[in-house]
């Protein structure tokens, strides 16, 4: 595709997504290269928002295909239509019509259910197809998916091998809860989504929540970068620190202080072990977001 | 400027960072893509050749010293190649040509009087480095080569730092455990199609079968339990073993996990990590026969007709007791007895194991001394 670094950035800001020169780069050379880009990276640090993002720049249709365990072929790629090819045959029986014309007709385009994988290769239109989390699938489906992101083709074994058209635009995203294969990693372009600093998700507070005023934003921001520097069990994602400047927006709060963190804290930390240790550091950390 | 990258490329390798001939290519079409303006191209280099962040420290240590700041001239030569150029592929072709005879004059510009010092420290650094890594770790490995040494590392040979990696791989193949596990269900779950149960709902749609009703078969799960020796010799191993059975416990109808050394423990698996539940003296002689009476007075209510018993052990009893009559009395009470062993076979039986003993009770003996085997006697363990 023909884009210059220039025009992803512009794109991004339109987006209205804040970002870094690391993740510009990146999504300029998976639209150049039209290479498959995996997004590692914590959960909650936007690595979603990537594909979202990138379909709404290019204003193309955006595939979304859930990785879990057991996912296999018939959901991701295709699979029959059992009932619609009976009613099929139900419709036709009495016309006397020959076997081999039933067979052609039951296994044509009109019975198949597009997967989204399927649909990514046969759309007439540029897509983006964003595989989600692909570190919970199981390996032998990361083994078959390779062979299609390897040259964006797939035979379906009635209808023939079916070649895509407009090369999809591939982001896939794993929090790496285990390593992905090799083969995998090398057909990939890699980027590392991190959580943005404070000064970036100030900015970003700004943009999403625009009642929130500017200081109480960067306090906000330089908070949760704190927290984020605890040992705890979930950091806070971008999106908890959102809700929790939406909260403390709606509480009418313009400083923050103890009282206010310690009532709101369960918007951004989700599990008790972690409220308890940011609860003990509260003070700390709101000296440190005000210096 | 193709020539530096390539030799980038293999320094990169030397490093120890796999980088692939694919990736290598990668990364040319990248920097034609993206020009030479520093932090781009470092960020584009970076998207194509570090597949693993923990490999990027090394990466931009490695960049700094190939590409070093400085080069003025390289980033406004950049600059103008981007603006002009970057659109079309054509165009991207011809910025690969130019970055081809841009190549050419670099190493002027780099050797050049301001630069030289600079270069000549970081040479010296680099020197000093390599014979440093060399004298501590010897050569590096990509990963998946560490892998597979890490599966043929005999047990008894694993270090600190083998234990810790190699519990991050034993957390991915008990992943895979589960996984194979779960498919097997969903494979039995689908079942046979029951025909009654599907004419009785074709009556609703005409005769027409239009939804097929399967006959939902429960896959019976086992119990499993599992007796790990956590004595010194053993201990790696057994705590390898914990690791690999523990993410599988959703597919046995009910784990119990226990470590022993003189006496039994009932443990849980916490983040990678053995936790026991009540106090282990791990520094006690290991006593086979007081651990079998633990498990067969006290937690006799674990073993039933389902349940699949996994024990690890090097049945180094100490000269004690070995009460050979209790491990035949658990084995009458349950489905199968393994017993894994982390020594080698010609040393069963010598000094003051009294493997011999127990082997007629169980339903197999099996030889792991490495981590690759272990994982393969317990894939066909459960």
């Amino acid at each position: 595709m023909d884009v210059t670094l220039e025009q992803v950035r512009s794109g991004l800001r339109e987006a209205r997504y804040i970002t870094t020169p690391r993740v510009e780069t990146a999504l300029f050379l998976t639209l150049t290269l039209e290479k498959p880009l995996l997004a590692e990276g914590p959960a909650g640090a936007g690595k979603t928002e990537l594909g979202k993002v990138l379909a709404g720049m290019l204003r193309a249709e955006l595939l979304r295909l859930q990785c879990y365990e057991g996912l296999d072929e018939a959901r991701a790629l295709f699979e029959w239509n059992y009932q619609k090819q009976l009613l099929r045959i139900q419709a036709d029986r009495g016309e006397g019509r020959h076997w081999d014309d039933v067979a052609h007709d039951v296994f044509s385009a009109d019975f198949l259910l597009e997967r989204p994988l399927l649909r990514a290769i046969t759309s007439p239109r540029k897509v983006v197809l964003l595989i989600d989390e692909i570190d919970k699938a199981d390996p032998e489906f990361e083994a078959f998916l390779l062979e299609v992101l390897s040259d964006f083709q797939v035979s379906v074994p009635e209808l023939g091998t079916l070649t895509a058209r407009q090369r999809p635009i591939v982001v896939l995203t794993s929090n790496r809860t285990r390593d992905l294969s090799e083969a995998l990693l090398r057909r990939c372009l890699h980027l590392f989504v991190d959580f943005p600093g404070p000064e970036k998700e100030a900015e970003i507070i700004g943009l999403k929540v625009p009642d929130v005023d500017a200081r109480l934003g960067a306090q906000i921001a330089r908070f949760v970068a704190g927290l984020r520097r605890l040992d705890l069990r979930k950091a806070p994602s971008i999106a908890e620190t959102l809700d929790w400047a939406r909260g403390l927006c709606a509480l009418g709060v313009r400083e923050l202080d103890a009282a206010s963190v310690r009532q709101t804290l369960s918007l951004v930390l989700k599990h008790e072990d972690d409220l308890r240790k940011a609860e003990a550091k509260v003070g700390s950390l709101i000296a440190a977001g005000r210096s | 400027m193709r020539g530096r990258l390539l030799a980038f490329v293999q320094a990169l390798r030397t490093d120890g960072i796999a980088v692939s001939v694919a990736e290598s290519m990668d990364a040319v079409a990248a920097v034609a893509a993206a020009g030479v303006e520093r932090e781009t191209m470092r960020e584009a280099l970076a998207a194509a050749l570090v597949k693993d962040e923990r490999d990027r420290p090394a990466f931009d240590r490695l960049f700094d010293r190939a590409f070093p700041l400085g080069g003025d001239d390289v980033v406004s030569r950049g600059r103008r190649r981007s603006a002009g150029g970057g659109e079309g592929a054509g165009a991207g072709r011809a910025g690969t040509s130019q970055a081809g005879r841009g190549g050419g004059r670099e190493p002027e510009s780099a050797g050049g009087p301001g630069l030289r010092p600079t270069g000549e420290r970081e040479d010296a650094g680099r020197r000093g480095e390599r014979e440093r890594d060399d004298g501590e770790r010897g050569p590096r490995m990509g990963r998946a080569a560490r892998r597979q040494a890490l599966l043929e590392q005999p047990l008894e040979l694993l270090t600190t730092r083998d234990v810790a990696e190699a519990r991050e791989l034993v957390r991915e193949l008990g992943a895979r455990l589960r996984g194979r596990l779960a498919r097997r269900e969903r494979a039995l779950r689908r079942g046979r199609l029951d025909l009654r149960r599907t004419l009785r709902a074709a009556v609703g749609t005409g005769g027409v079968p239009l939804r097929l009703r399967r006959r939902g078969r429960r896959p019976g799960r086992p119990d499993l339990v599992a007796l790990c020796d956590l004595s010194g010799s053993v201990a790696a191993a057994s705590e390898l073993l914990l690791g690999l059975v523990a993410p599988a416990a959703r597919y046995f109808r009910r784990v119990h996990l226990y470590a022993y050394v003189d006496r039994l423990c009932a443990v849980s698996i916490e983040q990678g990590h053995v936790a026991p539940a009540g106090r282990l003296d791990l520094h006690a002689r290991s006593d086979f026969g007081r651990v079998l009476g633990d498990l067969w007075h006290r937690e006799r209510g674990v073993l039933g007709r389902g349940t699949l018993v996994l024990v690890l052990g090097d049945a180094r009893n100490n000269r004690l007791p070995p009460r050979a009559d209790l491990l035949r009395a658990v084995r009458e009470q349950v489905q199968r007895v393994l017993w894994l062993v982390p020594e080698p076979r010609e040393r069963w039986d010598t000094g003051d194991s009294v493997l011999r003993l127990y082997a007629t009770s169980c339903d197999a003996v099996i030889e792991c001394l490495t981590l690759g085997a272990l994982v393969a006697a317990v894939r066909q363990a459960i």
